[in-house]
């Protein structure tokens, strides 16, 4: 039934202490060492020993619950899924410590986005009293360090890499592991190909895109499990639609996956207040508006669509489209670019960027500003410098010391803080409890991203969302047609993101983006529009209904 | 009076033990002043060391403060069961105090040429791991002369005094029995007795490991999963589920014990 490990090596080593009494033990020594080894001894097989151990950290029940059942029902492999802000890294962690505790993780592996690494160490460090190391330049022992926190790109450098795969972990942390989502990547390769015992994916949005992302994270923790791409994708193609089949798998994932909901948690004590802003655009500016249109005759559709969509966000995002265009095309049509350039010269400030002041002057409290575009963020800040209101930008490209140092300032001196949307994951706001999403993004798990910066553990106020849209423009369509129709804003995601994977023949994202691209007309793009959305209604009240 | 706080309890031991003076001590803090080689074992400075070495001056140990308290009423080591200086100390107490030779401490006047026999006392924990984790301990002695076999041993010592030396007017006995083979009989008696435990979380476990590689099995039959992938998984799954028990020696000696002493327990076990 099971096999006994004898320890080989006591009872030599007593022979040869007693030879040599400078190694023996006073009667005092003899108990401390026995003492210590009960205080360590692991007293029973269920419950979680880590919660005697890190008395200094307040967990949720609903953490304490992930942690036992991942420890004791899914065995230590398990994709947790939390709806952002409910803290995934302290179940994470939770875990992980019961393991070492439990002495089966020993080494161990986190992979993390870069901007994130010194916050996994400092908070494993501060936590849950687990040191671990990172790489810096070149140095790495990746042999010698038990417990080490780098991402996935430095991990997969020439000079890592082999190392790293030779290494046998017992536990292994993959954060935001929707970015894992194409098994074709480089990143998702290397992840398969690690070797592993116990192992925790994090991700806010499990099933970002299709069914076929979770079909991958689940390889990953137990591959063959959904069967093979090709016939599970066959499989979900042609029964997408008979109830059966989508609940054997969702039953299926069950098992492996963790996902609380805020809505579950009941502690959404702090409540978030969506205002959606229609703005109406100044005379010249919805001319040009409409002038665009000229681009559609001779243009991929696209053109129109990423031209249209910037001139809602700033003229400066608009410029640097018309002037790339302006520079590919050949001498004697540069001419029309030029018009259009000119006739951006001549607007006066814009709409969203107006009401944006206002809205800050009149609270005068903390914002964050997302917006889609490199140039609006340069405009909006030096539009708000105009006002007297101080300002950080923000992005996800930003290193680690720069990140926290505007978070410093954003935290201690400015008021605003305006971020692109590269920003959105991996920085803790909660003390700023107005945003404002100058631009919105098409999918609406995005959005739902940016709010969890906010809207999170420890936000103490009421979150203030104002959602900017331009009147009579794509943006308008976007917001009326996926925003208020889905009621993304009322906490309904968790019953959303599954829903936007099985719309047939696509994702959602790329429905709407083959909607905008063939459309001919603006009411054909309406009615289109209408009927996906209305799809994804009639799924989400069924779904209401039959639960 | 509060209850006594059993890591505080433990922390204090050991200081006491390795010379390690109280400087201070309220109701729920205490301060103790290291001594150099106890701050080179446990405070991790190695460069300190190793600076005032080759400067051949003598260093500042440091002093710790230990509280029962969050450190809201009073700066210092906050004790509790994840505390990690007491880790540290909890191994330091294992590597220093894995073997012993003992001799039962009798007054001169009670010694009256006593002869005191050897036992061989191993404090033992096994380590169940299997789809999940256990241990348990388990103390075992064993009269080197005459074979008695007595359990939960450390129990039964705990408020006998042993010194390092043999005391006046008693004699130790040779062991008849060696220790080699002592320490194989206690082996035969640790293996009876897993036997004879309820092995249900084995059975589980390895169900549980049949269930697994079965779909696993599958997946590879049906395609699903190249060769690679299906040895790796494979093998992880034992180490996931396998069960198997570990023994691992915490500590060990050779006790000097008198019949006095030792009468009592070995009568009881009789009975």
């Amino acid at each position: 039934m099971f096999t006994i490990h004898p320890d080989q090596t006591f009872i030599h080593s007593l022979s040869s202490h007693l030879d040599h009494s400078e190694h023996l033990a006073s009667w005092e020594g003899f108990k401390l060492a026995y003492q210590a080894a009960q205080f360590k001894t692991v007293p029973e097989f269920g419950g979680l020993l880590a919660l005697d151990h890190l008395p200094h950290v307040d967990f949720m029940d609903h953490q304490v619950e992930a942690a036992e059942t991942v420890v004791h029902h899914m065995n230590g492999r398990a994709i947790l899924a939390d709806e952002v802000g409910l803290g995934k890294t302290l179940e994470a962690g939770l875990i992980l410590k019961e393991y070492m505790i439990r002495g089966r993780a020993e080494k161990v592996l986190i992979l993390t986005p870069a901007s994130l690494v010194n916050q996994w160490i400092q908070e494993l460090n501060e936590k849950f009293y687990i040191r671990a190391a990172s790489p810096r330049k070149k140095q790495a022992s990746w042999k010698e360090w038990d417990v080490a926190v780098t991402s996935i790109d430095m991990a997969k450098r020439d000079h890592h890499r082999e190392e790293i795969l030779s290494q046998e972990y017992d536990f292994i942390i993959i954060d935001e592991a929707h970015k894992l989502k194409n098994h074709q990547t480089k990143n998702y390769q290397f992840v398969q190909s690690l070797k592993k015992t116990y192992c925790l994916l994090l991700t806010a949005t499990p099933i970002q895109n299709k069914l076929s992302d979770l079909f991958n994270l689940v390889s990953i923790l137990k591959p063959g499990y959904l069967g093979n791409l090709t016939d599970f994708k066959k499989k979900y193609q042609k029964h997408a639609q008979e109830e059966e089949h989508i609940q054997h798998i969702h039953s299926l994932v069950g098992q492996l996956m963790i996902r609380n909901r805020r809505k579950d948690t009941g502690l959404d004590s702090s409540k978030r207040r969506v205002r959606n802003e229609r703005l109406t655009f100044t005379n010249e500016e919805a001319e040009l508006y409409q002038s665009l249109e000229q681009l559609k005759a001779d243009h991929p559709s696209f053109t129109w669509l990423t031209l249209a969509k910037e001139l809602c966000s700033s003229r400066e995002a608009c410029y640097m489209s018309l002037n790339q265009l302006k520079k590919k095309a050949p001498p004697e049509k540069q001419a029309v670019y030029d018009d259009f350039i000119e006739a951006l010269g001549r607007l006066p400030h814009h709409i969203k960027a107006e009401r944006m002041v206002d809205l800050i002057k009149e609270k005068d409290e903390k914002f964050i500003v997302f917006t889609e575009y490199r140039a609006t963020q340069f405009y909006l800040q030096w539009y708000l410098q105009q006002h007297g209101i101080t300002s950080v930008p923000f992005s996800g490209k930003f290193n680690k010391s720069k990140r926290d140092w505007m978070k410093q300032l954003f935290q201690n001196k400015a008021q605003v803080m305006v971020a692109t949307e590269a920003g959105g994951e991996g920085i803790n706001l909660q003390f700023c409890h107005h945003m404002i999403n100058y631009d919105l993004p098409w999918n609406p798990m995005r959005l739902e991203q940016r709010i969890g910066r906010i809207h999170r553990f420890g936000q103490k106020y009421d979150v203030n969302i104002y959602n900017f849209a331009v009147e009579n423009t794509i943006e308008d369509h976007i917001m009326h047609m996926l925003y208020e129709k889905i009621e993304v804003f009322k906490n309904a995601v968790g019953d959303l993101d599954h829903i936007l994977e099985q719309i047939p023949g696509g994702t959602f994202e790329q429905q709407i983006q083959s909607i905008v691209k063939q459309s001919e007309s603006q009411g054909e793009m309406d009615i289109k529009l209408k009927n996906l959305v209305s799809y994804v209604e009639h799924t989400v009240n069924e779904r209401r209904e039959s639960s | 009076m509060s209850v006594p706080h059993p890591y505080a309890a433990f922390v204090e031991h050991f200081f006491a033990a390795y010379n390690c003076p109280v400087l201070e001590k309220g109701s729920t803090h205490f301060t103790v002043q290291l001594t150099s080689e106890m701050d080179e074992e446990i405070m991790n400075r190695p460069f300190y060391w190793h600076y005032m070495k080759k400067m051949g001056r003598e260093g500042e140990p440091m002093r710790l403060t230990f509280t029962q308290t969050d450190g809201s009423q009073k700066q210092g080591i906050y004790l509790h069961a994840g505390t990690p200086k007491l880790h540290a100390l909890y191994q330091t107490a294992i590597n220093k105090g894995k073997t012993a030779r003992l001799y039962e401490r009798i007054p001169p006047e009670n010694a009256g040429h006593t002869a005191v026999s050897p036992w061989l006392v191993v404090n033992f924990l096994l380590h169940y791991r299997g789809k999940q984790a256990r241990d348990e301990p388990l103390s075992i002695g064993l009269n080197l002369i005459h074979g008695t076999m007595m359990l939960k041993m450390m129990e039964k010592l705990e408020m006998v005094p042993f010194g390092n030396t043999v005391s006046d007017y008693t004699f130790p006995m040779t062991p008849v029995i060696s220790l080699s083979n002592a320490y194989r009989r206690m082996e035969k008696h640790v293996e009876t007795y897993i036997s004879s435990q309820n092995n249900q979380w084995a059975v589980e476990s390895h169900q549980h490991l049949q269930r697994e590689t079965a779909l696993l099995e599958s997946f590879y039959a049906s395609e699903d999963i190249d060769l690679e992938s299906f040895t790796k998984e494979r093998d992880q799954m034992d180490t996931r589920y396998k069960p198997c028990i570990k023994l691992e020696v915490v500590n060990g000696g050779l006790f000097y014990i008198s019949q006095e002493t030792s009468a009592p327990w070995i009568h009881q076990k009789s009975r």
